[in-house]
């Protein structure tokens, strides 16, 4: 696993109180809400915050959070896209 | 100054905010409140031992919260959709004079992060994150 990717679900883990899993648990390709990890949206709002916290990338509107969210893969690639240099 | 009232929509017995102290919305929010002994919850909470409910130090913190945004709140649903992190330190007695303290932490898709604080004379009460939702009418 990239260590970013290994980043991105040890954050998701710490910040939405995953507690029990490890980063091995959460499936790239497994949808964050809903099935998957089954996310709610104050999930998502706590996600935003922590994305912005932890690397520094904002998720400005819901469209960019629509995209951003589909997954582990998705978070990570929006992540590595916008991450400032 | 702000009219409490023409803000928000709650009433008495559930209006839990009295004055504005400092408003600049998007950033702070100083309001008062001031306990009195004839709160009618506290003829339950407690008979012998009148204390302000810990959940209603939430509450206060969550009106107060309303005056962070510019518009009024009149008409509008705002519900609460989480409170995080919530300490009670010390309890608010009749006769107290509550500063409440309210900085917002962060939004996305129709939720908000407000950070709380409850204080009497420089002491901290209360402190929480809560999480407050505004529905599209």
């Amino acid at each position: 696993m990239d260590d970013l990717k290994l980043r991105v679900k040890q954050m998701l883990i710490d910040r939405l109180k995953l507690e029990g899993m490890t980063p091995d648990q959460i499936e790239d390709k497994a949808p964050l809400f809903g099935e998957g990890l089954g996310l709610d949206s104050i999930d998502a709002l706590e996600l935003v915050l922590a994305v912005e916290q932890t690397f520094g990338v904002k998720i400005e509107d819901e469209a960019s959070g629509l995209q951003a969210f589909k997954d582990v893969d998705s978070l990570t690639a929006f992540i590595a896209e916008h991450k400032p240099v | 100054m702000t009219q409490v009232t023409q803000h928000l929509p709650h009433r008495f017995p559930f209006l839990f905010v009295d004055r504005i102290l400092k408003r600049e919305p998007g950033v702070r929010v100083l309001a008062e409140k001031l306990v009195t002994l004839s709160e009618p919850y506290f003829s339950g909470h407690f008979e012998e031992r009148p204390v302000v409910p810990g959940v209603l130090m939430l509450e206060m913190l969550a009106q107060a919260g309303g005056f962070l945004e510019a518009d009024s709140l009149q008409g509008k649903a705002i519900f609460l959709a989480g409170v995080q992190d919530a300490r009670f330190k010390a309890p608010a007695f009749p006769g107290d004079r509550l500063e409440l303290e309210v900085r917002p932490g962060g939004g996305f898709g129709g939720l908000s992060k407000l950070q709380g604080e409850v204080r009497c004379e420089g002491r901290v009460l209360c402190t929480a994150t809560l999480i407050v939702a505004q529905v599209k009418p």
